[in-house]
């Protein structure tokens, strides 16, 4: 495998509705940081990768109208969409062009624009036969999962509300962050009202409205542009079947993501993630879930995830900070949402994240995830 | 040096206007065909690239139908939402990068679930054309106005071109007609007629990319080259494929071929109207013993998105049936209004 890197990123200032902008101009937004940041000129890249779910804005082929926005125009783009995979699984598109040497840089950029669509009937449209008709959407698969996952690993309201406080906290670090609270408490997070038992609205990732950006270059071209890139290192993708009840106990096993994890840990020789990895930037869309994947992400044992949050191993001063952006719980614009796992995590290799800037981290762990159990995740570095 | 891209299997169902049966039951049809022509079975497959686009479908990420059948469970799977050719590009980009060695492509879309040219309105530019109502087949109709503005013989070439095309497919999606028939054939956007356009159908195309070190047989992806035109009509000169120019010097740069000299036996264009054979042969230059669409292209039978791979699949037919086996192929795909997305494809036979 070729190395590429990271070597800039943008996004735009996430919220619940950027009525100030089109989807387009939403676009722009997030390329020209990425690129200020990179410190090149939009004649510098060779190919652009979009990631945006079209049926949230009601839309086909969004790209042929936004490709301006993203400086495509006259230049090779193509657009994935794989749910709430699409950001990341963009990304490690962008990753396997320009490691394939067809091209020397590619501007990566994930959007969602929710506040111009209707999120549960984008969500309900799934499969005609079997799923249409219980419109259950994102929620309902959760909180089946999550009582599941209380039952059996003996999580607590009060220990995924953490969760919600830590997001909240680190978000108010965030310029871009959609939902930022440095004051939260445990008690407001568990008096939120319910959405669908057991979860409750601060547990839950907002619809958000936003874009981001990376510039991924190959190798040759990084050494030259970048002095210190954020390396692609390994990244893997595991798709899953999908119907609900197929799969036992989703949430708890999320085989996806476990081997996923173990697949680029094994490739970049990661034996102990909590010491190892410096730094996470998870794709958490429930608090519950950001449990579930300390377990499936090895940075605990089964069972051990509601410890490792009363411990404050993950918060930004702990062994292994997770999310120091805010994660998803704090801006979810879902196209965009897996590039600003990336985005994120490579701004704290490329020392760039500014006030929640984790000092001296040099590996770094981003995941993507889709309601259908799909997963991504991919190992960024400071070393080729 | 890049690896080398082999298309080591294809498999397709055949282009209806009606196809009963279910997505996935069609895409499964396609994926166990090109397994067997490949040789090879699920267990054989890295990564699987396929190609949809949820609003054709109804469905929101209409790749979730297809998981199983294409053999994603627990393996990477890439959704690309353009014509199947693109797709392919990525695949070929997976191999090339290193990260795979035998990538899955699929592309699939069933036309008769919905009305196709009133969904391609949801692709306009929401703010200033989709309210007027403009679909992809307004665009095709104000560009072939273009064209036909001071060239009178425009609409009797342009059928000429549709029989021809129709009349050498063995099933057409749309009766075999005379010239006359077309030129007398409804108007759907003068001066295009009913004839002119590409019957639209349900269908699935399944292609095994693999890489040399497999040791897997048969016709080289040489070059692969894409673009994005502007969206906007007005900002695009509507008289000339420059898209197409583009993908075309990108796809000779990666197979490494001077751009002037590259001579190709067979292309497969992607032609929705029977004007763009024009604009495609102006765009590629090719020499008058190019063999053009061998079994029809587009205009005989066309399912949206699966279009660039079915003619990716003719032409490597065609390849493989060489009697020589050492020829070059050109391979098209559109995507967009007027064809606003452009991929092309080289590939060449193995000298026997």
């Amino acid at each position: 495998m070729r190395p590429a890197a990271i070597i800039g990123t943008g996004q735009t200032d996430h919220g619940r509705c950027r009525d100030d902008v089109s989807q387009p101009e939403l676009i722009r937004e997030a390329a020209n940081r990425a690129l200020a940041d990179a410190d090149i000129s939009p004649a510098d890249v060779d190919a652009v990768v979009l990631a945006n779910m079209e049926m949230f804005e009601g839309r086909a082929l969004p790209e042929l109208w936004v490709g301006e926005g993203a400086f495509a125009n006259r230049k090779p783009c193509l657009k994935v969409a794989t749910g709430g995979t699409s950001g990341t699984s963009s990304c490690i598109a962008g990753f396997h062009q320009a490691a394939s040497g067809l091209f020397d840089v590619v501007l990566v950029i994930g959007f969602e624009k929710h506040s111009e669509g209707h999120t549960q009937t984008g969500m309900a449209l799934t499969d005609p036969f079997w799923d249409r008709g219980v419109a259950s959407g994102a929620l309902g698969n959760f909180a089946l999962s999550i009582s599941q996952y209380m039952a059996e690993r003996g999580v607590t309201r009060e220990q995924a509300a953490r969760v919600a406080v830590k997001s909240r906290r680190n978000a108010a670090m965030n310029p871009h962050a959609h939902l930022k609270d440095a004051n939260a408490t445990i008690e407001d997070v568990m008096s939120s009202r319910v959405l669908a038992h057991p979860v409750r609205l601060m547990d839950m990732c907002p619809q958000s409205d936003g874009a981001a950006a990376i510039v991924i270059a190959s190798a040759e071209h990084a050494a030259k542009l970048c002095s210190r890139p954020a390396w692609i290192k390994a990244a893997a993708t595991r798709h899953e079947q999908p119907y609900i009840g197929d799969i036992d106990r989703r949430l708890l096993t999320m085989r996806t993501l476990r081997d996923a994890a173990q697949s680029v840990y094994a490739r970049t020789g990661i034996r102990e993630p909590l010491k190892q990895l410096d730094v996470a930037e998870i794709y958490e869309p429930v608090t519950y879930a950001e449990l579930a994947w300390y377990e499936v992400l090895g940075f605990c044992a089964e069972g051990e995830a509601g410890r490792l949050i009363e411990d404050g191993i993950t918060e930004m001063g702990g062994e292994l900070p997770v999310n120091p952006s805010g994660g998803v719980l704090c801006a979810n614009p879902v196209g965009a949402t897996g590039v600003i796992r990336v985005a994120e995590a490579a701004a704290q290799i490329l020392r760039r994240a500014g006030a929640h800037q984790i000092d001296g981290a040099r590996t770094a762990l981003a995941t993507g995830y889709g309601v259908y159990a799909w997963a991504d995740a991919l190992i960024l570095g400071s070393t080729p | 040096m890049r690896h080398q891209v082999i298309i080591a299997g294809l498999g397709d169902t055949e282009s209806a206007l009606e196809d009963s049966r279910s997505i996935p039951e069609m895409v499964l049809a396609a994926v166990q065909t090109a397994l067997a022509d490949a040789g090879i079975d699920y267990g054989a497959i890295d990564s699987v690239v396929t190609a949809s686009v949820d609003l054709f479908d109804g469905i929101t990420a209409s790749n979730i139908a297809v998981t199983e059948v294409v053999g994603a469970v627990m393996k990477p799977e890439t959704r690309i939402s353009a014509d199947g050719l693109a797709a392919i590009a990525h695949g070929a980009c997976q191999i090339w990068s290193g990260a795979y060695e035998t990538v899955l492509v699929v592309a699939h879309a069933k036309t008769s679930m919905a009305r196709y040219q009133e969904l391609t309105q949801w692709a306009m530019d929401p703010i200033h054309v989709q309210p007027l109502g403009v679909d992809f087949l307004t665009c095709a109709g104000l560009q072939a106005r273009l064209l036909a503005h001071g060239d009178a013989g425009a609409d009797r070439r342009w059928a000429q071109i549709a029989a021809d095309r129709r009349g050498r497919a063995s099933r057409p999606l749309a009766p075999a007609s005379s010239v006359e028939e077309i030129l007398a054939s409804k108007p759907v956007a003068l001066p295009l007629r009913q004839g002119m356009c590409a019957p639209m159908g349900d269908g699935a195309c399944a292609i095994v990319l693999r890489g040399a070190a497999t040791g897997a047989q048969g016709p080289v992806l040489r070059g692969i080259g894409y673009d994005l035109e502007p969206h906007a009509l007005g900002d695009r000169d509507l008289t000339h494929w420059h898209g197409l120019e583009r993908a075309l010097q990108r796809a000779c740069k990666t197979a490494e071929l001077q751009r002037a000299y590259a001579h190709f036996d067979f292309a497969e264009p992607s032609c929705l109207f029977a004007h763009e054979e024009e604009l495609f042969t102006a765009a590629v230059k090719l020499r008058e013993d190019t063999e053009i669409s061998a079994d029809g292209g587009l205009l005989a039978a066309c399912v949206p998105v699966v279009a660039g791979m079915s003619r990716l699949a003719t032409a490597t037919r065609q390849l493989r049936g060489a009697e020589d086996g050492g020829r070059r192929a050109l391979v098209h795909g559109t995507w967009g209004p007027v064809a606003q997305g452009q991929v092309v494809a080289i590939l060449e036979g193995t000298p026997l």
